[in-house]
C-alpha cells in the first residue's frame, strides 16, 4: 500500500493538507450541530438538515413571504456595503497618511479617534437610519466599521516606515512632494491593504445589524423577518449566506493583500 | 546653496539654462582635483536627551579635497555617523557649518550621495528602478535614464540583476545597488556609512575591489567611515583617525603608493600597526 508522506516543504502537498483539515472539520461541527439540536429538541434552533433545506429552497424559489429573489437581498446587502467600504477608503486612506505624517495634526486628533473609535459601529445604526435613511443609514455604518480599522493601520503603517528610506531619498534629492508619493505612499501600501482586510471583516458584522433596522433592506433585513414570522430553518439559511459572503471577502481581501505585499517584497 | 538653484550652464549635457540636480559635480568643475572642495568648519555637534547631554563632536575642522577618497577611523561611538551626517545635510549642526566649494550647505541634498551601512534600499522597487530613483527625482527623461543606468549596472556588476527584486539580493549586491544608486547622481560628495560593515570578510573583500575599479574609470571625492583599518589603508588617499569622543583628529596618513595596493605589503602592515595601537590606546571599554 502507497502511504502518503506528508512534505511540509512541498505546495501541492500543504494545499491538500488544508483541504483535507478544513472539509473534515467542516463536518465534525455539522455532527456537532446535528448532535447539539436533537439533544435542545428546541423549535428555535432548527438541525442542519432542515437549514439547508430551506437555503436550497431559498435559492430555487426565493423568499416565502415577499416572494422577493435571494439575489435581489444579496444585491442590497453588497450594494450597500460597497458604499460603506468605498467611502472608507476614500476618506480614510488621505486622512490616514496626512495624520501619520504630521505629527502636530495626529497629535491634535489622537483624543477625538481615541473617543470615538471604541464605540461599537453597530450603536451607530439606529441613529443613522433614523436620520439618513435605510439607504445611506447602512452603509455610513458599514463606513464606521470599516474606516477605524483602515485609518489607525495606515496611520501605523506611516509610522512604520524605515527613516533610512527618507534619509537615502533626502541625500538623492527628494522634495517633500516626492518623499511623500515616492516613499511614504507606496511602503503604506501594506498596511493599506491590511487595514482594508480587517476592515471587511467588521463591515460585514456592522451590515447584517444595520440592516435590521430597514423597511426592505438586504440579507439582515430577510434574517429579522424569518425570525418574526417564526421560520427558524430560513433565518439560519439566512446566517449561512451572510457567513459564506463574509468569508468572501475577506478572502479576496487577505489574497490581494498577501499578493501585493509579496509582489512589493515587504511581506515580512 | 539652494536646492532649487542648481542651475548648470553650457555644459555638454545641456544647451539651456536647467537644473541639473542629477549631476551636481558639474557645479564644481571650476575647481581643479587636489584642491579643497568640501570643508568642516568648527562643527559642534551636542545631543540632547532626557538623561544627558552628549557632545559628540567638539570643533572639529577638516577640509576634503576633490577627487580624494578618505576614510575616517576612530573608536566606536566617538563621533563618526555624526560628522557624516553633517556633512549630508540629514543632522544640523549644533554650531559650524560645512562648505562644498564655498558654498553653506543647510540642507540635504543631491550634491551629497549617501551610502548606508543597512542599504536603505527600497523594496518596492526593482534593482534597476533603485538606481534610477535620483534621476527620477530630478526629471531626467526615460531614454536617459535607462541608459544611464545601464552604465552603471553594468559597472557594478548588476546587469543581470536589473530586474530583480532587493529581498531576491546577497547583502553584497545589495550594497552594489547602492553605490550604483549614489554614483549615477555625480555628486559634489559622496559619504559612506561603513557601507561594508554589515557584509562578511571575502564579500567585503570583493566590494572594496570593486569600488576601486569604479574609482579608476570615474573619479569621486569620497568621504569613508570605517571600522576597518585595513579597509581604510587598502582604498584611500588620506586616512583621517580620530580619537575617542568628542572626535580630535589624531592623524592625518597620506597612504603611499597606486590602487588597488598589496595588503601584505611591509609599509602596509607598518600603518595597519601604528592606527591599531593608537586606537586600542583610545579603547574605552
Ligand atoms: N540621536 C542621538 N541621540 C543621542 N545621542 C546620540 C545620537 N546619535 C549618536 N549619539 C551619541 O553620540 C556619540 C557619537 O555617535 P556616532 O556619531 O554614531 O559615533 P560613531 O559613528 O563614531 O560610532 C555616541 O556617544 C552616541 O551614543
Ligand atoms: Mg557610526
Amino acid at each position: 500500500m502507497a502511504v502518503f508522506k506528508y512534505d511540509e516543504n512541498n505546495r501541492r502537498h500543504r494545499f491538500i493538507r488544508t483541504i483535507v483539515v478544513t472539509v473534515v472539520s467542516l463536518a465534525v461541527f455539522l455532527v456537532l450541530w446535528w448532535v447539539a439540536t436533537v439533544l435542545m429538541n428546541d423549535q428555535n434552533f432548527p438541525t442542519p438538515d432542515k437549514v439547508f433545506a430551506a437555503l436550497y429552497d431559498l435559492i430555487l424559489n426565493g423568499d416565502p413571504i415577499g416572494g422577493h429573489s435571494i439575489w435581489e437581498y444579496i444585491a442590497i446587502s453588497l450594494k450597500t456595503f460597497l458604499y460603506g467600504f468605498g467611502l472608507a477608503l476614500v476618506v480614510a486612506d488621505p486622512l490616514g497618511l496626512l495624520l501619520g505624517y504630521v505629527k502636530p495634526l495626529r497629535e491634535f486628533t489622537a483624543p477625538w479617534i481615541e473617543v470615538v473609535r471604541p464605540i461599537a459601529p453597530i450603536a451607530w445604526a439606529p441613529i443613522f437610519v433614523l436620520s439618513f435613511g435605510s439607504r445611506l443609514g447602512p452603509a455610513l455604518v458599514v463606513f464606521i466599521g470599516i474606516f477605524f480599522p483602515l485609518l489607525t493601520n495606515i496611520i501605523f503603517g506611516v509610522q512604520r516606515i524605515d527613516k533610512n528610506w527618507l534619509d537615502a531619498s533626502k541625500t538623492l534629492g527628494a522634495s517633500q512632494g516626492q518623499l511623500f508619493y515616492k516613499v511614504v505612499l507606496p511602503a503604506t501600501v501594506p498596511y493599506i491593504l491590511n487595514g482594508v482586510k480587517v476592515g471587511l471583516g467588521v463591515g460585514w458584522m456592522c451590515i447584517v445589524a444595520a440592516e435590521i433596522y430597514n423597511k426592505f433592506g438586504g440579507i439582515g433585513q430577510y434574517l429579522v423577518d424569518m425570525v418574526n414570522g417564526g421560520l427558524m430553518a430560513n433565518a439560519f439559511a439566512a446566517i449561512i449566506i451572510i457567513a459564506i459572503l463574509g468569508l468572501l471577502t475577506t478572502g479576496v481581501a487577505e489574497y490581494v493583500s498577501k499578493l501585493v505585499s509579496r509582489r512589493m517584497g515587504m511581506d515580512a | 546653496m539652494s536646492r532649487s538653484k542648481l542651475v548648470v550652464k553650457g555644459e555638454k549635457y545641456d544647451s539651456s539654462d536647467r537644473v541639473r540636480a542629477d549631476r551636481t559635480d558639474l557645479l564644481y568643475s571650476h575647481i581643479p582635483e587636489g584642491e579643497t572642495l568640501v570643508s568642516i568648519k568648527d562643527l559642534n555637534v551636542t545631543y540632547r536627551t532626557d538623561e544627558k547631554t552628549t557632545v559628540a563632536v567638539d570643533d572639529f575642522s577638516f577640509d576634503i579635497k576633490k577627487g580624494e577618497l578618505v576614510s575616517i577611523v576612530g573608536p566606536s561611538g566617538c563621533g563618526k555617523s555624526t560628522i557624516l551626517r553633517c556633512i549630508s545635510g540629514l543632522l544640523q549642526p549644533t554650531s559650524g557649518e560645512i562648505l562644498i566649494g564655498g558654498n553653506k550647505c543647510t540642507t540635504a541634498g543631491s550634491d551629497r550621495g549617501m551610502v548606508f551601512q543597512d542599504f536603505a534600499l527600497f523594496p518596492w522597487r526593482s534593482v534597476r528602478k533603485n538606481v534610477e530613483f535620483g534621476l527620477e527625482i530630478a526629471g531626467v527623461p526615460k531614454e536617459e535614464r535607462q541608459e544611464r543606468s545601464d552604465r552603471y549596472l553594468k559597472a557594478m556588476g548588476l546587469s543581470e540583476f536589473a530586474d530583480s527584486r532587493i529581498h531576491e539580493l546577497s547583502g553584497g549586491m545589495k550594497q552594489r545597488v547602492g553605490i550604483a544608486r549614489a554614483m549615477i547622481m555625480h555628486p559634489a560628495v559622496i559619504l559612506m556609512d561603513e557601507p561594508f560593515g554589515a557584509l562578511d570578510a571575502q564579500t567585503r573583500n570583493i566590494l572594496q575591489e570593486s569600488l576601486v575599479n569604479v574609482l579608476k574609470t570615474s573619479s569621486r571625492t569620497i568621504v569613508f567611515v570605517t571600522h576597518s583599518v585595513d579597509e581604510a589603508l587598502f582604498l584611500s588617499d588620506r586616512v583621517l583617525v580620530l580619537s575617542k569622543r568628542p572626535a580630535t583628529i589624531h592623524t592625518v596618513i597620506d597612504v603611499p603608493g597606486e590602487r588597488p595596493r598589496d595588503r601584505a605589503s611591509p609599509e602596509f602592515t607598518k600603518l595597519r600597526r601604528e592606527i591599531l595601537s593608537y586606537l586600542e590606546s583610545q579603547n574605552t571599554l
